[in-house]
């Protein structure tokens, strides 16, 4: 399933409030989260992070993965806390709306 | 953890955080790291690495769009980053060098002023040099512009090729035979009375029709002369005026034009107003009379009177259209024999641009702008001086600073800032210098220019002045620039040596067990710039010196009267209003009533001022000598005077008698002589009872009656021959009133100009002043040059104090140790205190050797500037020399006294 424009950057963000991650790791993270139902291709995931990085949302170190590798790894910032709270609030009210029209049955 | 640590050491060396290779690195490498965890997901699937590999690079496959992106958005973010920390860094810098020159405000201030009066000082002088010689005329293509004229045949006591005048028929002849001229006009400088109702006298100049056509402007109202309107002659009636004119008389009402101006008895119809700035190339001028006005009968070909400007052709080089006017020229002299003369007149082209000031005031400015330069070098010179000082005195802070891990760029970056932050309050300070400086400059008198051109010889310019100096932002710009490269190199140069120290070099240092030969290896920098600034102080000094000197003896010249209490004015008959008999008794009639005037006690007219430069020369020739004839006889100058005025202006009656009212009209001619044209014109000794013959005075037969003191028409030169005729005999219609008066001159003025007013209520009086003022302004270019001097000079000399002062006291306070043993161990405090004024002393001395030879050379320059004095005139020299030393004595005792009071026990503690 494809993504919709806009709501990667809320699932990223939502991925790294729980620890920081280099990219793979979020790709692998959302995928197993949506049971491989949301897909996210490389470029698009990095340039998210980059997007995010610009906006102040997270920060961006290199580190060591655990099979040794070099990786650069992000953090969520105290803005990009509130912006994920602020967002999923705001996706989550849509993503009702919109179930809730869908849902509607001839009465 | 090395995560969080590795931003922490960045920040805390402040260096930028990353380049642009080493994100694009990053960039690439994110990528390639992410490929790999693919890789090693799907070889931890069961995937071969063969097969996995290309499976990720085909999902990669084309990145290069995203990564440009993604390249050029960090890029961007870095540079964010990168400027916010340098604003971060520069903020800290700057609050750490105020403190630093908060802690020692003398060196602040020395350091301040410094500055403000060398950039400040070359500003003020540089925007006079700009404004008098350099920016380009107000013309159109000013550098095609050049002033034609006749040369002398060297004959008659002229210099040979000193420029005179045309006449009009020479230069119609000229005209019509030239083609190295696209355009050309003469111009005479004259002084016209408006007569009728508000009767004044204004500057104006005759012009020929193309006069604003040829300088490239047009009439800002109205219309110019039709080119036409040069010939024929006598026809012209019409005149331009100048814009200040038109708002003065007119009010600037548009009404002027077409309106009629009575100049001199004639009327002329207005048709145009000159543009704003434009008074004529003479200066000051307010109407604008064609030449062809005039009758032909007033312009023969042995009256020169016109200067010529001219326009080059394109494609005609300066060189090319002085060559034609040579060859010209002749042809026209030959054409036009002089009666009285065979020489041969020559012509010459020159640079309009190379006249707008008068020699002698281009030499001056050019030889106080290299003064000024002086100032600048040793101010420069002194920041250095001051900032190594400082440096070699923190060297230990600095040191500590490098032992707890400072960065060398960043401490480097420290010292600079503090360098600029000084350069900077200095660039402000010399705002105030500068402005003080050009206000002086435009309080001089705007003639001064001119003025002095007139007492050389020749024409100048009157376009530029002084009062046109204006404030240069550009040299403003230049001379900050300078100083700004200089507190840089300087306050590198000792960052750049504190900071490569090893550290325990350093910190050791801070505890000098002083040999002093280390010492002063290390100060030897410094020790060079002091002889440096005391050798430039010594030239300046020289040079003012000189001039103070040279202005000395000018003013003790003899002037052979007495100027005291002497009141001088003009009084002109303008033409056709008197017959020439009766102005004889119109003046003593004027005379009278002066006289009447309380305060006056003595009161004589003559036609010639001295100290003005000179007046109308002529032949003299020995009735008793006719084989002599008027061709090789000498040029007098000749003066008409009023009986008394030798008397009232208090010039000696050497021999024989003086004029009486006798001596009229009908009786005998006869005449005075000086006592240079006695000695000159009569070496035998004879003088008194020989007749002689006089061109100017229309004296066919004189006898001379008696000889009188010389009377100087130049102070810088003694006056030539000069033979006295009574106006009551040859009588002019421009006349100069002289009132003698017992108290102050200045004062009756006004009362005397209304006794004349009452009986000659339409004739203007004009030029009145006072006899000193007149001697002020003969000696202003002088004065001002010497002033100038003599303020650079002193700010040299404070400035070398303040550099031998400084070095001293550096020797002293990094040897407190040092004396301090030395003392414990016995020497004499006195001993102590005289050794380092010797070391002062010895640098000055130094400097002064290097300085005698450089000003030597550098006062040759003010050769023409002198009166009198020697530019290696040893009593100067004598002088500036003891000054130095004093100075320089002065300047090392101060701290010296201070090394003789040390207690030995405080100073091996102090550490």
């Amino acid at each position: 399933m494809a993504l919709l424009k806009g709501t990667l950057d809320v699932l990223v963000l939502k991925t790294l409030s729980w620890t920081p991650m280099h990219a793979y790791e979020i790709v692998q993270w959302i995928e197993a989260r949506s049971d491989s139902r949301v897909l996210v291709d490389d470029p698009a995931m990095i340039q998210a992070l980059h997007r995010l990085e610009e906006r102040k949302l997270v920060v961006a170190e290199w580190g060591v993965t655990k099979n040794g590798r070099r990786a650069r790894y992000y953090r969520l910032t105290p803005a990009g806390k509130v912006n994920l709270r602020e967002e999923s609030e705001r996706l989550t009210d849509y993503v009702d709306a919109f179930v809730t029209i869908l849902a509607a049955k001839k009465a | 953890m090395i995560r969080g640590l590795r931003p922490g050491i960045l920040r805390l060396f402040r260096l930028p955080l990353r380049g642009a290779a080493s994100i694009h690195a990053d960039v690439d490498e994110e990528f390639a790291a992410m490929r790999l965890a693919r890789i090693d997901a799907l070889v931890a699937m069961g995937v071969t690495p063969e097969e996995a590999r290309a499976r990720v690079l085909e999902c990669h496959g084309n990145l290069a769009v995203v990564r440009d992106q993604l390249r050029d958005s960090a890029e961007r973010r870095e540079r964010r980053m990168r400027f916010a920390t340098y604003i971060d860094d520069l903020v800290q810098d700057i609050r750490y060098a105020a403190r630093g020159l908060w802690r020692r405000p003398s060196f602040a201030i020395v350091a301040v002023l410094t500055l403000a009066i060398g950039i400040g000082a070359t500003t003020a002088i540089f925007s006079a040099v700009n404004t008098l010689l350099l920016y380009p005329l107000p013309y159109e293509h000013p550098d095609e512009l050049m002033r034609v004229s006749l040369t002398h045949s060297g004959r008659d006591g002229f210099v040979a090729g000193t420029p005179t005048s045309w006449s009009f028929p020479k230069y119609q002849m000229f005209a019509e035979n030239q083609k190295s001229f696209a355009d050309m006009s003469l111009f005479e400088d004259v002084q016209f009375t408006i007569t009728g109702a508000d009767a004044e006298r204004v500057k104006g100049e005759y012009v020929g029709a193309n006069y604003l056509r040829t300088l490239g402007l047009r009439t800002s109202m109205g219309r110019d002369f039709d080119p036409s309107v040069d010939k024929p002659l006598g026809a012209a009636n019409e005149v331009l005026i100048s814009a200040n004119f038109w708002r003065r008389r007119f009010n600037a009402d548009p009404r002027a034009l077409n309106s009629t101006l009575s100049l001199d008895n004639k009327v002329f119809t207005i048709i145009g107003v000159t543009p704003e700035f434009f008074q004529g190339l003479n200066g000051g001028a307010e109407v604008f009379v064609p030449v062809a006005s005039r009758a032909s009968s007033d312009l023969p070909a042995g009256r020169s009177e016109f200067l010529l400007v001219a326009r080059r052709k394109p494609g005609v080089s300066a060189n090319q259209a002085d060559a034609a006017v040579s060859i010209l020229a002749a042809e026209v002299s030959r054409a036009f024999p002089n009666p009285e003369s065979s020489n041969l007149e020559r012509g010459v082209a020159e640079p309009l641009d190379g006249l707008r000031v008068a020699p002698l005031v281009r030499q001056a400015l050019l030889v106080i702008f290299g003064a000024v330069t002086f100032v600048l070098l040793i101010a420069c010179v002194n920041v250095a001086n001051v900032l190594l000082g400082r440096a070699a005195s923190r060297r230990r802070e600095i040191a500590i600073r490098v032992a707890v891990g400072a960065g060398r760029g960043r401490l480097v970056r420290l010292l600079l800032t503090e360098s600029m932050m000084l350069a900077l309050a200095g660039g402000v300070a010399s705002l105030g210098v500068a402005w003080a400086g050009v206000a002086f400059f435009r309080t001089i008198d705007p003639s001064l220019s001119e003025r002095a051109a007139r007492v050389t010889h020749g024409f100048v310019l009157g376009t530029v002045g002084f009062s046109d100096v204006s404030f240069d932002w550009r040299t403003l710009g230049f001379t900050f620039a300078l100083v700004v490269l200089v507190g840089v190199a300087f306050g590198l140069a000792p960052a750049l040596h504190s900071t490569s120290l090893s550290l325990g070099t350093a910190l050791n240092d801070g505890i000098p067990m002083s040999s002093s030969g280390r010492h002063r290896r290390r100060s030897s920098g410094r020790r060079v710039l002091v002889v440096a600034e005391t050798a430039l102080a010594l030239v300046l000094l020289a040079g003012s010196g000189l001039m103070v000197r040279s202005l000395a003896q000018l003013l003790a010249v003899d002037l052979g009267f007495d100027a005291r209490h002497l009141l001088t004015m003009r009084l002109t008959v303008p033409p056709n209003s008197l017959v020439p008999d009766s102005l004889p008794g119109f003046y003593a009639q004027v005379l009278e009533h002066v006289r009447a005037v309380p305060g006056v006690t003595d009161a004589a007219i003559n036609n010639c001022m001295p100290l003005s430069g000179g007046c109308v020369a002529s032949e003299m020739r020995r009735l008793d000598h006719p084989d002599i004839d008027l061709d090789h006889a000498p040029a007098v100058r000749v003066v008409r005077v009023s009986p008394e005025w030798f008397t009232t202006v208090r010039v000696a009656l050497k021999g024989g008698r003086g004029f009486t009212l006798s001596d009229h009209q009908g009786s005998q001619p006869v005449v005075l002589v000086n006592e240079a044209a006695s000695r000159a014109i009569f070496p035998d000794g004879a003088t008194i009872g020989k007749h002689v013959e006089v061109g100017a005075g229309g004296i066919r037969d004189g006898e001379i009656i008696g000889i009188v003191g010389n009377v100087r028409q130049r102070l810088d030169s003694a006056e030539g021959p000069t033979v006295y005729v009574s106006y009551l005999q040859s009588p002019s219609a421009g006349m100069i009133i002289y009132a003698r008066t017992s108290g102050d001159a200045a004062a009756v003025g006004p009362s005397v100009r209304q006794a004349i007013r009452a009986i000659a209520p339409q004739y203007p009086i004009y030029d009145m002043a006072i006899m000193s003022a007149h001697i002020a302004s003969a000696t202003a270019q002088q004065r001002l040059t010497a002033a100038l001097l003599a303020a650079f000079a002193l700010t040299a000399l404070t400035l070398a104090a303040v550099g031998i002062y400084g070095v001293t006291a550096l020797s002293v306070s990094t040897r407190t140790r040092e004396i301090g043993i030395r003392i414990a161990l016995g020497a004499d405090p006195r001993q102590v205190q005289r050794s380092i004024i010797g070391e002062g002393i010895i640098l000055a001395a130094i400097g002064t050797v290097i300085g005698i030879a450089g000003a030597l050379l550098c006062t040759r320059a003010l050769q023409s500037l002198l009166f009198e004095l020697s530019p290696g005139d040893p009593a100067t020299y004598v002088v500036i020399v003891g000054l130095i030393t004093m100075t320089a004595t002065l300047a090392s005792w101060l701290p010296a006294r201070r090394a003789a009071k040390v207690d030995p026990v405080t100073a091996l503690r102090a550490e």
